[in-house]
């Protein structure tokens, strides 16, 4: 093979084949990052086109509009009835953040005594629940509904924010590998000053704590806000759905109002998802290092 | 194991042979043994708990233990207005009134073993616990107790008992044909229908088969797709890491069942891809119509790569800053090329750190019900299967058996098995995994 070097100004060499492979590597890029925007940008730009029906669309509108944004707040009274995208948006806003204040609290503590306590039963509690993780939730859908029926919580939002919150401990699995960084010498230092389990956790481990905190309240607050199946089965009340149980319901003929809806939704979440990705990315490693 | 039940049974023979009258009084009477210790809040507390459970087993609980056996006696019959029995109900309430037995006895051994406690200490002179003493305890030794008894029990209402349930299902002959009549136990036999020559069996093997090749294939794509990623933006040449970042994040974090929605648009036979085909003068093609079997498949394996690829990525990102550096230099030094320093060094670390996050994300995509739900909405049977299209995976065809078509049974029947055939495998990984046996060595 040919070796010529080139001879840049400041005197660094620069092999052709590095100037290849920055070149494959930018391609690449660029490739990639149009792969991930496109779907993403054609969804948003529908939301602005004027037309209504996306059979007639090309990729950018031919007229731009609001109108379809204004549908999903005033709109006829009869459409209103069938799609209160208002009073979906605000359930979903309800359950997603109650259902993220109980199920952080939940989560953290458990995977906080699954790092530090070795009681009897332990590791037989983390092989059950890698156990329960794997069974398809929905088909044990039906059990849970008459259970909630019994309890009169069908139709009823608590109802959801409770199965969330209780089901969120099963995924302790991120939140003990973070815990199982912070070393023990500084529990054991603090013992020594007097303080219970309890004092160690909220004084000691808490404020060490914010990066997980912020990543188990994300995901927590995430999953309700994005979730179909559970709201699909125990909310069979038109007033009382969510909005990805709404916006599902519509067919080919309301797509402005889905490409509108699903933009408005998505788009809190992605602001927050981006303000703390510092957070996020700590905070899936950290549960992947340690498991 | 054996020795240690053999522990167990020396322990409660040395219990009976020497408790004194308190303990045994708590034995009939829950609580009785601590209020005559004078433990009077924790004696009251067992004693509430002990007329609770009797209240309840005098008002519903035992005629539910009864239901679940019987499965209800009277059958509805609309056409007279005889409102009969709901066989379901009576199996979900009766397992809860299982449930709440199983629950009592257990509060009941740690009444004997706490009065049994009780009863060595004052032996040995000293004084029966205080109860502001014993909750000390639970915020210090004993915090953990305090702390997974919520977990514990939300799990155990929302998570055990539902799949307790569905495995009774399968043990049954409910469908929607029995409603509103009445279900009965019928042992194996919905397995056997399942199996029947000739019966739902090739739809189960085919879809079974299918569901195989969907796991493995999007795990290895998805896995290796992050990996690339990831070590495609660690390159040090690339400029501006954060700004190609947030390409894939974006992706992240749009709400998967709106990308898949909107996927569907985008394929569906008059969407915008459709378009640009006819304008090119092509002919339609309907990518995800009954037809298109594998253009269905292979649009489906690409949607989740699109949407599971990012999280990988991230994950892979944390994993790759957290690795030695030096070993690259070493490396480095004794010439290895950027290839053999990728499969020497950077696979196994990152393969190493990551086999549970493997395992879940097997599991989920085995399980992944979203994708063919919302991509093929609208399509309903391939010719030759038994309620189910060639893209479905179990869950979808579970899902069409028993929310469609009301063959709650079988639909049970084949979650079992495909349970079974998951948790095995998931099971062998982890137990062999790193991550599950040596937690503590970086600690």
């Amino acid at each position: 093979m040919m070796n010529f070097d080139i001879k840049k100004s400041k005197g660094r060499k620069i092999r052709p084949k590095k100037i290849v492979d920055v070149v494959l590597t930018y391609t690449g890029l660029i490739i990639i990052s149009l792969i991930f925007l496109f779907p993403v940008l054609w969804l948003v730009l529908s939301t602005f086109n004027a037309t209504g029906i996306f059979s007639a669309y090309g990729f950018f509108p031919q007229e731009w509009t609001l109108n379809n944004f204004r549908i999903l707040f005033a709109d006829s009274e009869y459409l209103m009835m069938l799609y209160n995208y208002p009073r979906w948006l605000l359930n979903t806003l309800f359950v997603s953040f109650f259902s993220m204040l109980f199920g952080t609290g939940l989560v953290i503590l458990t995977a906080y005594t699954m790092s530090r306590f070795k009681f009897r039963s332990r590791k037989r509690m983390m092989v059950m629940t890698l156990l329960l993780g794997m069974f398809p939730s929905f088909l044990a859908m039906s059990a849970v509904f008459f259970i909630m029926a019994e309890f009169g919580l069908v139709n009823n939002l608590w109802g959801l924010i409770l199965i969330y919150s209780a089901g969120a401990p099963l995924g302790y699995l991120v939140q003990k590998g973070f815990f199982d960084t912070i070393p023990n010498s500084i529990d054991e230092a603090a013992r020594i000053d007097g303080a219970t389990s309890m004092g160690v956790f909220f004084r000691i481990i808490l404020p060490l704590s914010k990066p997980i905190l912020v990543f188990t309240a994300l995901t927590a607050f995430a999953w309700p806000w994005s979730d179909f199946i559970l709201p699909q089965i125990l909310l069979p009340d038109r007033d009382m759905w969510t909005v990805a149980v709404g916006l599902n319901s519509l067919d080919d003929t309301q797509f402005a109002r889905f490409t509108a809806g699903s933009v408005l939704i998505a788009v809190p979440i992605i602001t927050l998802y981006f303000i703390l990705s510092k957070y996020l990315v700590s905070g899936l490693s950290s549960g992947a290092t340690k498991g | 194991m054996i020795k240690a039940i053999k522990q167990k049974f020396i322990g409660i023979g040395r219990l009976f042979g020497s408790a004194n009258p308190k303990t045994i009084l708590s034995m009939f009477f829950m609580g009785g043994g601590q209020l005559l210790n004078k433990q009077w809040i924790k004696g009251l507390i067992y004693f509430v708990i002990q007329v609770g459970i009797i209240v309840y087993f005098v008002l519903r609980g035992a005629a539910d233990v009864a239901g679940f056996f019987t499965l209800g006696t009277v059958a509805g019959n609309p056409a007279q207005g005889i409102e009969g029995d709901n066989s379901i109900l009576m199996l979900t309430m009766g397992l809860l009134a299982i449930i709440v037995v199983i629950i009592y006895l257990f509060v009941w051994t740690i009444n004997i073993r706490d009065v049994f406690d009780t009863q060595l200490r004052v032996k040995s002179g000293k004084k029966p616990l205080r109860f502001r003493e014993e909750l000390r305890e639970f915020i210090d030794k004993k915090f953990y107790k305090t702390i997974l008894f919520l977990p514990v029990l939300f799990v155990s209402i929302f998570g055990i008992i539902p799949i307790i349930f569905m495995i009774l299902l399968a043990f049954t002959d409910f469908n929607a044909g029995t409603f509103p009549g009445l279900a009965n136990w019928v042992g194996f036999a919905t397995f056997g229908e399942l199996f029947r020559a000739g019966g739902i069996a090739p739809t189960f093997f085919r879809i079974l088969g299918w569901n195989i090749i969907w796991a493995i294939a999007t795990t290895a794509i998805n896995y290796f797709g992050g990996l690339g990623l990831a070590l495609l933006y660690n390159k040090k040449c690339v400029k501006g890491k954060t700004f190609w970042r947030l390409f894939p994040m974006l992706a992240y974090a749009v709400p998967g069942f709106i990308s898949l929605i909107a996927f569907r648009f985008m394929f569906s036979a008059s969407g915008p891809i459709n378009q640009l085909i006819m304008g090119d003068g092509g002919e339609i093609i309907n990518f995800l119509g009954l037809d298109a079997t594998w253009s269905a498949r292979a649009i489906g394996i690409g949607v989740t790569a699109w949407l599971t690829i990012p999280t990988s990525m991230l994950l892979a990102t944390g994993i790759l800053s957290n690795m030695n550096k030096e070993l690259y230099e070493a490396a480095k030094i004794d010439g290895a090329t950027g290839f053999k320093q990728f499969t020497k060094i950077t696979l196994p670390f990152v393969i190493f750190a990551t086999t549970p996050v493997i395992i879940m994300q097997f599991v989920g995509n085995f399980n992944n019900f979203g994708i063919f739900f919302f991509l093929r909405q609208g399509v309903s049977e391939s010719p030759g299967m038994y309620v189910a299209t060639d893209t479905d995976l179990l869950v979808n065809w579970i899902f069409r058996l028993t929310v469609d078509n009301g063959l709650f049974n079988i639909g049970a029947a084949v979650s079992l098995l495909m349970f079974i055939v998951t948790s095995t495998i998931a099971l062998f990984v982890y137990l062999r995994s790193p991550a599950y046996r040596k937690e503590d060595t970086f600690r």
